[in-house]
């Protein structure tokens, strides 16, 4: 029935006859999320507005974030970290269209980007032996064949973002060497050195670095506004309780860490799983599940503004109206300045990332 | 997965009879007494040192067998005073996935590097050339053993074991000094904020230790069943892989007992899965895991990783919530 649908489409794309499948046929999601079902197997999962799941789609393992094509209805699953492949689903038809899969000696951390145009996707990657980040250049009109390998501009990238109406990508090295002989076992702790590292045609155009001081501050999640300024989430790796965890950068300008009610940071168990901008870049937004807890932050004064619970929060991602927050609970909880108004409840474990389109 | 959903339907219950172990019996029966062991051990192995610098000799190696145990037995406890100055990692550069400790050490030896002649400036070198897997290669690699002149290597060797005692030593006398009251007194600006975040903390070593052991000290011989790797193994040279998961287990059993000591139905799970993984392990009978490359064999270190990760599902899952930690399938996750 899936392929005799592919079929039909193809047909008519052939004939030039019909528009290009866009979104709208894969049911308007306004979010992408992997989940766990109750059973135990994985999926890719669309949700529209109304906090309904559009559509399901087979994972072949547990995902970890996704990225969705610019234009096409075509979505990029990654599996958690330290996966060696990903999946790219067809998400009107449901079916695989192509399988990303790392070169020897690479693999992924879970997170990808597009160029504006939706030619290229970029993931990051850690280069095992020699202990480097790169990033990965696939062709997506060749079926994704790989063409390119850059330096991420330091080790252990995780999130990487695309600045808006720009081709210049920004990477979060989080600095921690990993390497997959010792599972998830961190390797260099006292000389780790997260930076945010900006990248334009493979070219290093600018490094931001937090003062030595934080060095133990993993950066790991992204999120970008409409002026290109970027919000980055932290996981502390240091002893005792986090200096702070969440900090904006904007081109040629020092980093700002944001200061953080002590009770409200400790609150946060020194991990940010997911940062986003909200309320038209008014507010930054970050969870953590490890203490079940949504932040929202002033994206101009960078104060504290509300700070709400939900168990196990992870995803989190911004409509024109409000944020939705997904939960491992299977809570999708749906804010608007700062309160809960529409919410529901999947019997799946959402994962780590919401991915909004 | 249908454990995720149930653990996570756990946390929104309310708690029933808050499980309320004791910090000062696990301060006073598990830490103290380790880190104590690790210091005196470690002044031991400084002093036979100066004695006899000899890599084959067998008092030498005895005195760091002695403390290698002890440094073992208090690995997982990585707060507090083993944090400042990164003193944890000065002990213990492993794993050491890019070869840097006999790198550095045969950069010093080739160099005659005067800064191996006092203990004190010795803290300055590389992090990989200092601590127990450094002086492993010096008393015991084929090659490192023999490098260089005998009087430079003797030299390298009291340095090296000098500063294990000494960073060993600042470990105790933090935790004698200070840093056991810091545990003891919790309050809403203190380090802590109350009794259950100090016993976070101790889940949190528990945790961490149960994942390095499998991890790093079982899955980094086991490599792959294509490619397995027994030359990864933990300190393999001196004989000690398969003793290192016993006495890890040990002493994390220990601490596991104490913090499940008000849930009988949880510590005597616990009990039953740490007995299961330290019987498995001795049906091993192999000390440094060679035997992973032989299908038979190896399956048996699959199964002793596989019941030591048993055991931190119970922990993440049953006694996680019994000390306030939610077992959520994203907490959970980490990344």
């Amino acid at each position: 029935m899936q392929a005799g649908r592919r079929q039909f489409i193809a047909g008519l794309l052939a004939t030039g006859l019909v528009p290009k499948p866009s979104w709208a046929d894969a049911g308007s999601p306004s979010f992408l999320s992997a989940a766990a079902l109750v059973d135990g197997t994985y999926v890719l999962c669309g949700i529209d507005a109304a906090l309904k799941v559009t559509f399901q789609l087979s994972l072949p393992a547990r995902g970890h974030a996704a990225a969705a094509h610019p234009s096409r209805p075509e979505a990029v699953a990654f599996a958690r970290r330290p996966g060696t492949y990903a999946v790219v689903i067809d998400c009107v038809t449901g079916s695989q269209t192509a399988l990303l899969q790392v070169p020897g000696g690479r693999h992924f951390y879970g997170h990808g980007a597009f160029s504006s145009d939706g030619h290229l996707l970029f993931t990051t990657e850690n280069d095992f032996e020699a202990g480097r980040g790169r990033i990965g250049v696939w062709d997506t009109r060749a079926g994704y064949r790989r063409i390119d390998e850059w330096d991420s501009g330091g080790v252990g990238p995780h999130d990487i973002k695309r600045l808006p109406n720009t081709e210049t990508l920004v990477v979060a090295n989080g600095g921690i060497d990993t390497h997959p002989d010792s599972g998830r076992t961190t390797l260099n702790i006292p000389t780790m050195r997260p930076n945010l590292t900006y990248i334009e045609a493979g070219a290093i155009v600018e490094v931001a670095e937090p003062t030595p001081p934080m060095h133990k501050n993993s950066i790991r999640h992204l999120a970008v506004n409409a002026e290109g300024q970027v919000a980055f989430g932290m996981q502390w790796q240091g002893d005792g309780a986090a200096p702070m965890l969440v900090g904006t950068h904007v081109r040629g300008q020092e980093m700002v860490l944001l200061d953080t009610p002590l009770d409200h940071l400790r609150d946060m168990r020194g991990y940010v799983g997911s940062i986003c901008y909200a309320d038209h870049d008014d507010t930054i937004a970050v969870t953590s599940p490890r203490g079940g807890i949504i932040q929202f932050y002033d994206a101009r004064s960078g104060q504290l503004k509300k700070s709400r619970p939900l168990p196990d929060v992870c995803g989190a991602a911004a409509s024109a109206d409000g944020i939705l927050l997904t939960s491992g609970t299977g809570a999708l909880s749906f804010m608007t300045g700062g309160q809960q108004t529409v919410s529901r409840t999947e019997s799946a474990s959402w994962d780590n990332h919401l991915i909004p389109l | 997965m249908k454990r995720y959903l149930f653990a996570a339907a756990l946390i929104c219950a309310p708690v029933a009879a808050a499980a309320d172990p004791s910090v000062s019996d696990i301060i006073d029966g598990h830490i103290l007494p380790r880190f104590d062991a690790l210091a005196s051990t470690s002044q031991d192995l400084a002093q036979t040192a100066q004695q006899d610098c000899d890599p084959t000799s067998t008092d030498l190696r005895a005195a760091y067998g002695a403390a290698f145990d002890a440094w073992i037995s208090a690995s997982h406890l990585r707060f507090g005073p083993t944090e400042v100055d990164d003193r944890a990692f000065a002990l213990a550069f492993w794993p050491d996935s890019r070869g840097a400790t006999p790198r550095s050490l045969a950069t010093l030896i080739a160099d005659q590097d005067p800064i191996a002649a006092n203990v004190e400036t010795y803290s300055d070198v590389s992090i990989a050339a200092r601590g127990f897997y450094a002086l492993e290669f010096l008393l015991y690699d084929a090659t490192l053993m023999q490098e260089g002149t005998s009087d430079y290597h003797c030299t390298l060797v009291r340095t090296v074991a000098g500063d294990i005692a000494a960073t060993a030593t600042a470990i105790y006398d933090d935790w004698t000094g200070g840093h056991a009251d810091v545990l003891l007194s919790p309050g809403p600006t203190a380090t802590y904020r109350s009794e259950e975040e100090v016993l976070q903390e101790m889940l949190r070593a528990l945790t961490a230790g149960l994942q390095f052991t499998s991890d790093s000290r079982l899955g980094r011989p086991l490599g792959t069943f294509d490619r397995p790797r027994p030359k990864r193994a933990e300190a393999w040279r001196s004989g000690r892989s398969a003793s290192d998961v016993k006495l890890s287990l040990e002493s994390l059993q220990d601490l596991a007992s104490r913090l499940a000591v008000t849930d009988p139905q949880v510590a005597e799970q616990l009990t039953r899965e740490f007995n299961d993984a330290l019987d498995k392990l001795e049906a091993v009978n192999d000390p440094v895991f060679a035997s992973v490359a032989k299908p038979q064999s190896r399956l048996k270190i699959e199964v002793v990783q596989q019941a030591v990760d048993t055991i931190r599902t119970t922990v993440q899952t049953e006694l996680g919530p019994t000390l306030g930690v939610a077992a959520g399938f994203n907490s959970l996750d980490g990344d």
